[in-house]
Parts: C-alpha cells; sequence; structure tokens
C-alpha cells in the first residue's frame, strides 16, 4: 500500500441554511486503503460522501479526487464505481439492461456476464428490475459500482438487507478487488463488517470527527470488560467491579490479561465458580457507545 | 445520450399507461380532426386543424410525457443513478427527452402529411416545418421548467394541466377568433404566435418575412423557460 492521497479532504463545511451538517472535516484515503465512515444517525456521513462523489458542492473546504475536483465527473468519474444508498434503477429495465446502460456510461470495459456472476445475478438477467427483491436490488447496485474494476469504489450500506451468503460473496468480491489495487470507501451500521474489514476508520458524531485512526487505535481508548456472577456468600473481589442490573459484575481494564489472571488466581483458590464469564478486548460496538456519553 | 435514449424508449413501450396517455389518445384526438376536416375546416380553416393538431401532441404527448419522466426517474433516483457516471448533465436530458421528442415530431409529421393527403398540401411546408419545431423545442423547454415544479409523477398531472390546457385554449381562442383583435396578447401567450405560423404555412396569404418574425415570441419562451429550468430543476428529490 502507498501513500498516495486518493481521496483528499480539507476543512470540509457542509451546510443545510443553518443547520451545520459537516464541520471543519480534513482526512484523506490512500490509494488502495479500505477506509470506513461510520457514525451516529444523522453525523453527516452522507452529505460528505456525497460531496466526495461530486453530487454536491461543499458550502467551505476542498475535495480533491485524483487530485481533481470530483465536480469534473469527465475528469474523475470513470475512475470510481458508486454503490448508492438507495437503488436508483429504471423498474421497467431489466437486470441486464440497466448493468449495460451503466457499464456503457461508465466508459469502462467489462462483460455484463461477469459482474452478474460476481453477484449472483446471472439467472435474474432478463427480470425487470421491479420484480427483484430488495437484496437482489442492493446486489445489482453492486455490480454496476463494479462494472469494470474502477480504482476508487463508494459502498454506502453496502449489505444492508442482503442474507449471510450473499454478504460473504459481497465481500469476496471487495477483497478481490482491493487485490487488485481497488481504493474503498465504505458506509455501513453493521460495525463488525467495518471492524474485521477497514484499515482505517473515521468515526463521525453531529458533523465532525469524534475519532479517527485504525480499529486498534479507536478501541485502545476505551478499557476491556470482564463479566461474570459470582454465587451467594462469595469472598470479596480482588478487583474494582461494578454490578449490572442483572446482578453480573462487571470489571473494566486496560489489562485485560494481568487483570483476568488475578481473577481467576482468586477464583480458583477460593473455589468460585465464576458463572457466564465473558472477557475480551473492546469492540467497536463499546466505541460507538461511548460516543453517546462523551 | 444514445444509450440513454434507447433505454428511455425501451421503457417508453413497455409502460402501457405511458404508451396511451401520451401517444395513442393524442393521436386518436388528432384522427378525429384530420377524419372530420371538412368540418372544422368550414368552421375556420385546414390551418386550425394543424394547428390544433401540432399542440394536441406536443402538450398532452411531448410536454406532459417529458413533466411526467423528469419527476418519475428523480423520483426513483435515477437521475442520480446517470448522474454518478462520467455522462455529462446535458447528454443525461438529451437522452431522456430524445424519444418523445422524435415520437412527437413523427407524430405531428405523420398526422400533418395524412391531413395534406386528405384535404390538400400547406401553402408553405418549410414555414411550417419551422412552426413545428420551434414548438417542439418550446414545449420541451417548458416541460424542462415544470419537470422542476413536479415532485412525483402524480404531481405532474397537476402541474401539466395550466401549460397544456392553456396551450390548447389559446391555440383555439387564436386559430378561431384570428389575431386582429388584442393582437400583442395573442401572440405573446405561450402557443399564440405559433398557432398564428401554422395558420400562414397552412392558409397562405402572408408574405413569408412578416410570418417569420412569428417565431420570436415562441423562441422567448424557450429562453425564458430555459432560464426557469436552470433554476428550478432539481436531480434528487427534496429531502
Amino acid at each position: 500500500m502507498t501513500s498516495t492521497p486518493v481521496i483528499d479532504v480539507d476543512r470540509l463545511s457542509i451546510s443545510y441554511g443553518d443547520f451545520h451538517a459537516v464541520k471543519d472535516l480534513t482526512f484523506q484515503v490512500n490509494k488502495g486503503e479500505l477506509y470506513a465512515l461510520l457514525g451516529t444517525n444523522g453525523a453527516g456521513k452522507t452529505s460528505t460522501l456525497e460531496i466526495i462523489e461530486g453530487h454536491r458542492t461543499a458550502t467551505s473546504g476542498t475535495v480533491r479526487v485524483f487530485g481533481r475536483s470530483p465536480r469534473d465527473r469527465q475528469a474523475v468519474r470513470h475512475r470510481m464505481g458508486i454503490m448508492l444508498q438507495e437503488s436508483g434503477f429504471s423498474p421497467d429495465l431489466t437486470v441486464r439492461e440497466s448493468v449495460q446502460l451503466i457499464g456503457k456510461l461508465s466508459r469502462r470495459t467489462d462483460r455484463v456476464e461477469r459482474v452478474l456472476g460476481v453477484v449472483d445475478l446471472t439467472h435474474k438477467s432478463a427480470i425487470r428490475v421491479s420484480q427483484l427483491s430488495g437484496g437482489e436490488k442492493r446486489r445489482l447496485d453492486f455490480a454496476t459500482a463494479v462494472y469494470g474494476n474502477p480504482e476508487l469504489i463508494f459502498l454506502d450500506e453496502p449489505t444492508t438487507g442482503l442474507d449471510i451468503q450473499s454478504r460473504d460473496a459481497l465481500w469476496d468480491a471487495v477483497d478481490k478487488l482491493r487485490e487488485d489495487g481497488s481504493t474503498i470507501v465504505l458506509t455501513t451500521h453493521y460495525l463488525e463488517e467495518a471492524q474485521q474489514r477497514a484499515d482505517r476508520i473515521g468515526l463521525m458524531h453531529m458533523g465532525a470527527f469524534h475519532q479517527q485512526g485504525t480499529v486498534a487505535e479507536l478501541t485502545r481508548t476505551l478499557p476491556a470488560a470482564v463479566r461474570f456472577f459470582l454465587p451467594a456468600g462469595a469472598p470479596a473481589l480482588p478487583l474494582q467491579a461494578t454490578r449490572e442490573a442483572d446482578g453480573a459484575f462487571l470489571i473494566k481494564t486496560f489489562g485485560l490479561q494481568k487483570d483476568l489472571h488475578i481473577l481467576l488466581g482468586w477464583a480458583h483458590a477460593n473455589a468460585v465458580e465464576l458463572g457466564e464469564l465473558q472477557a475480551g478486548p473492546t469492540r467497536l460496538d463499546d466505541v460507538f457507545r461511548a460516543i453517546g456519553t462523551a | 445520450m444514445l444509450s440513454i435514449a434507447l433505454t428511455e424508449l425501451i421503457q417508453i413501450f413497455r409502460n402501457r399507461l405511458v404508451l396511451l396517455n401520451s401517444f395513442i389518445i393524442p393521436v386518436a384526438v388528432c384522427a378525429f380532426f384530420v377524419f372530420k376536416h371538412e368540418t372544422f375546416a368550414d368552421l375556420r380553416s385546414l390551418g386550425y386543424i394543424a394547428a390544433v393538431v401540432m399542440f394536441t401532441v406536443t402538450a398532452f404527448g411531448l410536454y406532459a410525457t417529458t413533466v411526467t419522466t423528469l419527476a418519475s426517474r428523480r423520483q426513483t433516483l435515477f437521475l442520480k443513478r446517470l448522474r454518478s457516471t462520467p455522462a455529462s448533465d446535458v447528454s443525461i436530458l438529451s437522452g431522456l427527452v430524445l424519444p418523445v421528442t422524435v415520437l412527437g415530431l413523427v407524430q405531428v409529421g405523420a398526422i400533418l402529411a395524412v391531413l395534406a393527403a386528405v384535404a390538400g398540401k400547406p401553402d408553405n411546408a418549410l414555414l411550417l416545418a419551422a412552426a413545428v419545431v420551434s414548438t417542439v423545442v418550446m414545449m420541451l423547454a417548458l416541460g424542462l421548467a415544470t419537470a422542476g415544479l413536479t415532485n412525483s409523477p402524480e404531481h405532474a398531472q397537476v402541474t401539466t394541466l395550466p401549460v397544456s390546457l392553456g396551450a390548447i385554449a389559446v391555440t383555439n381562442w387564436v386559430a378561431i377568433t384570428g389575431t386582429g383583435e388584442l393582437t400583442l396578447l395573442k401572440r405573446l401567450l405561450p402557443g399564440g404566435s405559433a398557432t398564428e405560423l401554422v395558420l400562414n404555412a397552412w392558409n397562405g396569404g402572408v408574405p413569408v418575412a412578416d410570418s417569420l418574425l412569428l417565431l420570436l415570441p415562441t423562441l422567448s419562451w424557450v429562453i425564458v423557460s430555459a432560464a426557469l429550468a436552470s433554476r428550478l430543476f432539481r436531480w434528487e428529490p427534496r429531502r
């Protein structure tokens, strides 16, 4: 992976009248990276994406894609594939006609059969879009975005409405595209997908970055958790713990291995069984939940 | 542009309601006028029938279909989808309206050709062609402007009424009463000068230079409508 910025956002602000949807946002996405733009509802993700995709103009700040303004459609659009959040296909066209049209307009070269095969829609190629299920429309959307293997791909909620097999197939296709050097910008509400796939994450809240970095960088700011139940009459715990509503004990720690060792040693020494013991590192979900309490 | 136009044409022929409302009904109305041409020629002139034919097709076929198509494509985010490609705004819009424009021109041309065959040729075919083309361009521009005010295909049933019914009313008013009185008003209303031009082209008796001046009000409506469209037209639904 090189550090050539494919996307360069500098002090981007977007306002709708008196409402400031995005405030002073700065970030870069490098070639070959999978960058996940996550955030709470109304955080400004879609507005930011639409500016980068060239669908809107910024109130202030600059956005460069491949070193050009994203509004310069002739210069940049053939290098990017966009999977919109909502379908945007004509219901009276067939699956094949839809891919053919967008493929032709993209100015990239590919075979319709290939991209339909990637999303397992070959058998539906003669079906009108109006007859597709929600998940099939998402797959069609993905097919048009990856037509001709563009250098930059925007995936806006790509797996919403997909069954597990389709999700796996979609991520396999994304992995293949990344092997070929494509850069991916992802938004999703499935945090585990971002946690597993993203090289870096921008976590937005109320129009600004709450945090930005790798998953490890984001999660290290919060303690890991150890959760368990204790039988009645158990001796005092060796570590500071809080009691949850269901009676479980919760230990938050930045030294998970050390404290877990202490806890298990104490349980062994006192012949105490730790019921439903759960221990694990901080997850992206925890970082997300912490936004509201920050 | 041509690939967009081709898919648009496919969609028109697949949507029976659009086909019926926009093409079959206007043609049926025009066929009635041609069939009863002697009655209407007695009432006014053959030029009157030609003007009514032209505005029936361009108002209900071309104009209303343009507005409905653009509102529909916006509502389904198809416009946004097309704008996600390198295609320019001009080529997207041109591709979307090209099939309905060509169909409109073919319809008007065919019906007027039938009228000429059964009732006699127009005095000046080139002038008639100029009237038809300028009217088509004006109705397209009005369609783009109206599409900016139209949120959905259902809404188009309301927003297209003032222009489509107004144009038909102006055509009948000008063709039946002539432009001897209220000349300026009749010529400045959308369709007024185009109707007079069709009457002159078919019936004859007016110097060509005088008739050509009647193109100016129509072209002014094109400029006004295009300016309005550039301000009003939206590519995505309101949030």
